[in-house]
């Protein structure tokens, strides 16, 4: 008798209890942001639009600001519905909670998917969800700002670096005059992640001596002419440091590579 | 006397370059498609053969079996090396040189530098031997013969040997910083580190063997890391819905230049508690249960 009753004591114990919280954050999606692909709309790149992923299999949240609805991927069912602005807020730290209980016949697209890109229509905006590396690249000069606004990719990067700090003293408060060359591409995944950590550098160093000259740098560029022609570039990023009119020395990315360390240690050697 | 002793040490250095090459074939396959002169499949064919070659010309040099022969095909193969190897250097590749396998890694320049050096140590092979070098001898050629049939054998089989304990730098208690991996399998209890080729037209199989572990609430988290390309992994990601994280990491950062690599061929598997290798598994993941029953354990 007691082992008949142990089974379904056990079951109540073990399996309910786990069964719970799952039944009690059914409907509920909570999506973070995924700054590793664009949203490609009618061949444009909205500002705000971003790629959410959710924290269930399979699910992905589209949000463009000018769309009536959020858009929810679910690759599981192959479908990407459409989540009435209503059920998606805020969570705090840039993440979305989206109610993803849908009633029935609610709007669905089908999509298909290409290799790295999904696409699909939604109404009369053709859509595509690509790798932020294959968006077309940003060429000749450019601003920290015009990146910023451009490659939240660029932006999120440069939010979450922390430089450090004693090397941001040197750079700080360095007296020569500094001509920073930056030969970067938006389509090079070792540019992606040194980049953003260069431009915080830079951008908070504040350092009114130092100038940077930003080119971005298409696929070819090794025949396409350009800003970055006759500079000698064998591979991206290359980081042209001048002092005083000279060119001391070039930077580049490699793994684990901490710019404003690398940059403080030649300004100091050229004091 | 100077003949000979160029013979001796151009034997040597063809000898340990293909000793040191053939634990990894498909790492120097994946070097010569770099210098962009061979694709990836002719590579996979070619590296072998070079291994075989390189071996059988370093021990034919050294039993001195029909020298003027042998140190003319040493230089030959020499002078291919160093132009190869300028061709890339000049197109902007600045991989380091594989030239004794992954092992003893130096820079392009370096590289040229050396292989200049061995090239003129073969041409003095050739001058100092004169013409007394053209002597044969049967059992050597026959010795030299089975070295080259053997040689060849051990390049196609490497991959497949159960070697990558000692050849590897993945063992059993090493950290995730030892690794490499510092930060990239993300919790702190025991995870399942798939380490994947996401262009592997097994991937999407895989993955379904790894959902089975991911889906299993009492088994260990699943981890994937690949050296993929990120368009790769965006491929696999929409093709093959994995329940898992999938990291990708840079190829120089699992195998860095000078250190054993983290693997010879992929994929491989792991179990980490905490920040520790526990265990490895090479040929397949564990099975869900394996999993929890050792957890339980």
């Amino acid at each position: 008798m007691r082992v008949r009753l142990a089974a379904p004591l056990a079951f109540a114990l073990v399996v309910v209890p786990a069964a719970i919280p799952s039944q009690a954050r059914a409907g509920e999606l909570l999506c973070k942001a995924n700054y590793d692909y664009s949203i490609e709309v009618n061949g444009t790149y909205p500002q705000g639009a971003c790629f959410y992923q959710g924290d269930a299999r399979g699910k992905w949240f589209i949000d463009i600001p000018s769309n009536k609805d959020g858009l929810l991927m679910d690759l599981t069912e192959r479908k990407i519905f459409a989540v009435p602005r209503g059920r998606v807020a805020p969570a705090g730290d840039g993440e979305l909670k989206v109610q993803d209980d849908l009633p029935p016949g609610s709007t669905a697209y089908a999509f298909s998917v290409e290799g790295p890109i999904i696409q699909f229509q939604a109404d009369d905006s053709k859509i595509r969800i690509l790798p932020v590396l294959q968006r077309p690249p940003i060429t000749g000069s450019t601003t920290i700002a015009e990146i910023e606004a451009d490659r939240p990719e660029y932006r999120e990067g440069m939010k979450i670096y922390t430089p450090d700090p004693k090397s941001m003293a040197v750079i700080g408060k360095y007296p020569k005059q500094v001509e920073i060359e930056a030969y970067f591409a938006t389509w090079c995944p070792h540019c992606k992640i040194y980049m953003p950590k260069l431009l915080r550098v830079l951008k908070d160093a504040k350092n009114p001596r130092i100038k940077l000259d930003l080119v971005g740098v298409p696929r070819n560029f090794t025949q396409a002419s350009g800003p970055w022609s006759d500079k000698n570039l064998t591979s991206v990023p290359t980081i042209v440091v001048k002092v005083e009119g000279r060119e001391i020395t070039r930077m580049g990315a490699r793994e684990g590579a901490v710019p404003e360390e690398e940059l403080a240690g030649i300004l100091q050697a050229v004091k | 006397m100077i003949g000979h002793a160029a013979r001796l040490f151009l034997g040597c250095v063809f000898l340990l370059a293909g000793v040191l090459k053939v634990i990894n074939p498909d790492e120097l396959a994946r070097e010569m498609t770099g210098y962009g002169i061979i694709g990836a499949r002719v590579s996979a064919v070619a590296a072998p053969l070079l291994i075989a070659i390189e071996i059988t010309l370093g021990v034919a040099l050294l039993v001195a079996s029909r020298m003027r022969v042998t140190a003319a095909v040493a230089s030959i193969l020499l002078l291919v090396f160093l132009g190869a190897k300028i061709y890339s250097f000049a197109r902007g590749n600045t991989d380091p040189c594989g030239c004794f396998g992954t092992y003893l890694q130096t820079s392009p320049g370096w590289g040229i530098a050396i292989d200049t050096g061995f090239l003129a140590s073969g041409l003095l092979t050739l001058w100092g031997l004169g013409r007394r070098g053209d002597i044969g001898g049967r059992l050597r050629s026959m010795a030299v013969a089975t070295v080259a049939f053997l040689s060849l054998g051990l390049a196609v089989a490497s991959p497949h040997l159960p070697i990558d304990r000692f050849v590897t730098r993945l063992a059993v208690g090493r950290s995730l910083l030892d690794l490499g991996l510092q930060g990239k399998v993300p919790g702190e209890g025991r995870r399942l580190v798939a380490l994947l080729d996401l262009t592997d037209p097994g991937a999407a199989a895989i993955a379904a063997r790894l959902d089975a572990i991911a889906g299993e609430p009492r088994a260990a988290r699943v981890v994937a890391i690949t050296p993929s390309s990120e368009e790769d992994k965006a491929a696999f990601q929409w093709q093959a819905n994995p329940g898992f994280a999938v990291e990708h990491v840079d190829f120089a950062l699992l195998n860095p230049p000078g250190q054993r690599p983290l693997y010879r061929r992929l994929p491989r598997y792991f179990l980490v508690a905490g920040d520790r290798v526990v265990a490895i598994y090479d040929d397949a993941p564990p099975a869900a249960s394996d999993l929890i029953s050792s957890e339980a354990s």
